[in-house]
């Protein structure tokens, strides 16, 4: 369940082109639809809080809450944290965005650079890194910015790998954690309990209170830099944690076609994650970007228009 | 229904009466686990709990029996788990490796003890089994003693860990265990009397968490709340409910010494009634001093002007109370009238003539002071019960109350008087939030009252053939 990239592009391209307004490139529509997906994203958590406020309706597809719960269950997600004295740390991938590449080798050549791989991704996700399918240690390689050097320099002749890849894959695991959720412990046969989150100026409190203090029935834990402080400090495993994840961004890749124009690519492109309900506002949204950078004040205000009156129906 | 199916009861007949878990051993293997579904959790001790001669052994309230036939079962202790070996040939001492014909149940890597079977020394846990031909060199984790083992001697080898619980409720067996063999977990026998008559109530962390389910969320009278919140007046109710809504069931069993004290419960926070019991077994209550004698917090030294005196710690120096040495060397019929032994003291009344010529005409009896069962009075300041001197060495029964929170098994609640808690952790919530209209407040103010009202008439045990019984005794007959 996904939006396709392409068809957002081509329709974005299709009503831009219309009485010759302007073209978006690919990298200019990466960007903004990167950008509109986030924006999109993010205001289900604060409709979600109006929305629960209001009385709903229990007939089916009518629910908004459950409407947009089902938008928001996409990105739900869970992991273990791992334990380091004294705090957990957050489960930082989910394992779901990944950017990947392949990149043929050349006998002789050592250093080779990314093409749809970007540098912030290299940097800010886990990386992995395989030779003719076989996964490399970390001395294999070396990555600075957006160019992997290989430690020995591939050789012609017939592979296997490690030591003459034909082909080098990378596999990027982008940290996407988002929002933390709920968080439980379970040990042994014990029923899995849910921990409270509590402040630190609650916590001296509850610590000190012996009809509230915590126990392994009733956990509670503080969330301060991305650790969790989890109380009675007994508990160091059994620790699992729902978050929502970051949708992963989108990608209209391609390659260059005979007369070097844009020929779409299904296999390298990412499509957007969001619910399919959202392809509307999503190329609109993307349309009022592409009206400022065609400079379209037709555009930005046509698609504003449509934009707010599809939010005053969702709401009202 | 022997099964549980799907209702509030999850033990089986098996695991409710005889306190057990029986498996059928599913696969030949080593470390298979078990997992116990005991309402009651399984507790073990620490070090080596597996082993009846550890301390941490008396901790558990679970023991691991197997069986081949589930007829005859063995407890898996390390003794059970011993199998003989032969000495191959006398062994050295001051070092520590021993030759034994080779066995191959026996190998290295800390699993098993070298014993004498006749002793039961232990000489050390094997290291190491390298096999020689037909014989196995044990390497032992630490030397033999001067003396060795002598040729001839009895040796047997024992499993040092029989079985763990190394999660909460899930039994490992390291040994290997055949297939369609048995293990059986059993509770001991407090452990399964604690559990007895469970259903009856609920258990508080239950209680807490049905009302998060039922009466916190979105579109209800309580949105949001925060699960400690919850907890507190969960268990301030429970405390409030233990003073004057719940049964009392804590009762103490205890025999007064010389010294006349005893020392207050623990887990106590006021009495119900304190008796004796006589040769029959019947109880016959023991009433509070009230207004006969009461004993001082403070007894202070006093100097000639009536001054405490204060010690070297800048304190007031404190001597030996005389109110109660006086209470205590009473006798307590010159209180309660039941005879006369000296004319001239205030039960002058009492005097035999006056006493004859009164008989059956005690005008001006003070019923609360004429009774010879004896009095009780407590001591705050040191924390515990005097009784008179009549008591002495008598076996006396102290009913009390606790307030449901001294022990995880009290935090429970009878099942009758479960809706009234919930509306009292309600109410206490609704009543402690901001911009809750007053009304509703009141709303659930009264229904807890209600419930509460309703929970103890249901706890008060009102038997209508009980009272029938009762008023045929007084000649009045009530027809039903």
């Amino acid at each position: 369940m996904a939006i396709n990239v392409n068809t957002v592009y081509q329709t974005v391209l299709l009503i831009l082109n219309k009485e010759q307004r302007g073209y978006m490139t690919p990298l200019e529509f990466n960007k903004i639809g990167t950008q509109t997906q986030l924006e999109i994203f993010e205001t289900y958590f604060e409709s979600l809080n109006q929305q629960i406020r209001i009385p709903q309706t229990n007939v089916d597809y009518a629910d908004r809450v459950l409407n947009l719960d089902e938008k928001i269950s996409i990105f739900k997600t869970s992991g273990i944290p791992t334990y380091t004295a004294p705090s957990f740390s957050l489960p930082s991938e989910s394992g779901l965005a990944q950017s990947t590449e392949t990149i043929p080798t050349v006998a002789g050549t050592v250093a080779y650079t990314f093409s749809s791989i970007t540098a912030n991704e290299l940097s800010s996700g886990t990386v992995q890194v395989f030779f003719d399918g076989v996964l490399q240690p970390t001395t294999a390689y070396s990555i600075t910015g957006t160019i992997i050097t290989l430690t020995v320099s591939p050789v012609a002749g017939t592979p296997p790998a490690p030591n003459t890849p034909a082909s080098v894959f990378v596999v990027v695991t982008l940290d996407d954690f988002y929002r933390l959720g709920t968080v439980t412990y379970q040990s042994g046969a014990l029923d899995a309990q849910e921990l409270e989150r509590v402040t630190r100026s609650e916590l001296y409190h509850l610590l000190s209170s012996k009809l509230t203090k915590p126990t392994t029935h009733y956990p509670i834990y503080l969330y301060e830099n991305k650790r969790l402080l989890v109380y009675p400090t007994t508990i160091t495993n059994g620790i699992t944690v729902d978050y929502i994840r970051k949708p992963a961004d989108p990608l209209w890749n391609f390659t260059l076609g005979t007369s070097n124009q844009y020929v779409y690519s299904p296999n390298t492109s990412i499509n957007f994650e969001l619910h399919d309900a959202e392809q509307t506002e999503l190329i609109l949204k993307i349309l009022l970007y592409a009206g400022v950078v065609v400079k379209s004040p037709e555009i930005i205000q046509v698609a504003a228009q449509q934009v707010a009156q599809e939010n005053q129906n969702q709401k009202s | 229904m022997p099964i549980p199916n799907g209702g509030l009861i999850t033990e089986t007949n098996r695991q409710y009466y005889a306190g057990d878990q029986q498996f059928t051993v599913p696969a030949t293997a080593v470390n298979q686990s078990f997992t116990s579904t005991f309402d009651t959790d399984l507790i073990v001790g620490t070090g080596s709990y597996w082993d009846p001669g550890s301390l941490g052994y008396n901790v558990n309230n679970v023991k691991v029996f197997t069986s081949v036939n589930a007829q005859v079962w063995t407890e898996l202790t390390p003794v059970s788990t011993d199998f003989s070996v032969t000495l191959n040939a006398a062994a050295n001492g001051n070092q520590p490796v021993v030759g034994i014909v080779a066995n191959a149940n026996v190998v290295g890597g800390n699993i098993y003890a070298l014993i004498n079977a006749t002793s039961g020394l232990v000489y050390g846990t094997i290291v190491t089994s390298v096999n020689n031909g037909g014989v196995d060199t044990l390497t032992l984790n630490q030397n033999l003693a001067a003396i060795g083992i002598v040729a001839g001697t009895l040796l047997s080898v024992r499993r040092i860990i029989t079985w763990q619980m190394l999660t909460p409720n899930i039994i490992t067996i390291s040994e290997s265990l055949n297939i369609n063999t048995y293990v059986k977990i059993q509770l001991t026998e407090s452990a399964r009397e604690d559990n007895f008559g469970s259903y009856e109530y609920t258990r508080l962390k239950d209680v807490i968490d049905n009302f998060l389910i039922a009466y916190v969320g979105a579109g209800k009278l309580i949105p949001s709340v925060k699960r400690t919140d919850v907890i507190f007046h969960a268990r301030r109710g429970l405390q409030e409910f233990s003073y004057d809504t719940l049964k009392s069931i804590k009762s103490s069993e205890l025999t007064i010494p010389p010294s006349l004290s005893l020392t207050i419960p623990q887990d106590y926070v006021n009495y119900v009634r304190l008796s004796y019991v006589d040769n029959l077994g019947v109880l016959h209550i023991i009433y509070p001093t009230n207004n006969l004698n009461q004993s001082p917090y403070y007894t202070f030294a006093q100097d000639d002007l009536g001054n405490p005196i204060q010690d070297s710690s800048e304190s007031n120096a404190e001597v030996t109370s005389q109110t109660n040495a006086t209470w205590n060397s009473n006798n307590p019929r010159q209180i309660s009238g039941g005879y006369v032994n000296n004319l001239n003291n205030a039960n002058a009344v009492f005097d035999q003539s006056v006493y004859s010529g009164a008989l059956g005409q005690r005008y001006g009896m003070d019923p609360q002071t004429s009774q010879t069962n004896g009095w009780f009075k407590i001591d705050e300041r040191k924390g515990t019960f005097s009784f008179t001197s009549n008591l002495a060495n008598k076996l006396i029964l102290l009913q009390y109350i606790s307030d449901g929170n001294a022990y995880d098994l009290d935090a429970r609640i009878p099942k009758l008087a479960e809706d009234a808690l919930y509306s009292h952790i309600a109410h206490a919530i609704l009543a402690t939030s901001a911009n809750t209209q007053e009304y509703i407040v009141q709303r659930y103010k009264k229904e807890r009252s209600a419930k509460l009202r309703n929970a103890k008439i249901r706890l008060s045990n009102i038997k209508l053939d009980q009272i029938i019984q009762v008023m045929r005794g007084k000649s009045k007959w009530l027809k039903f």
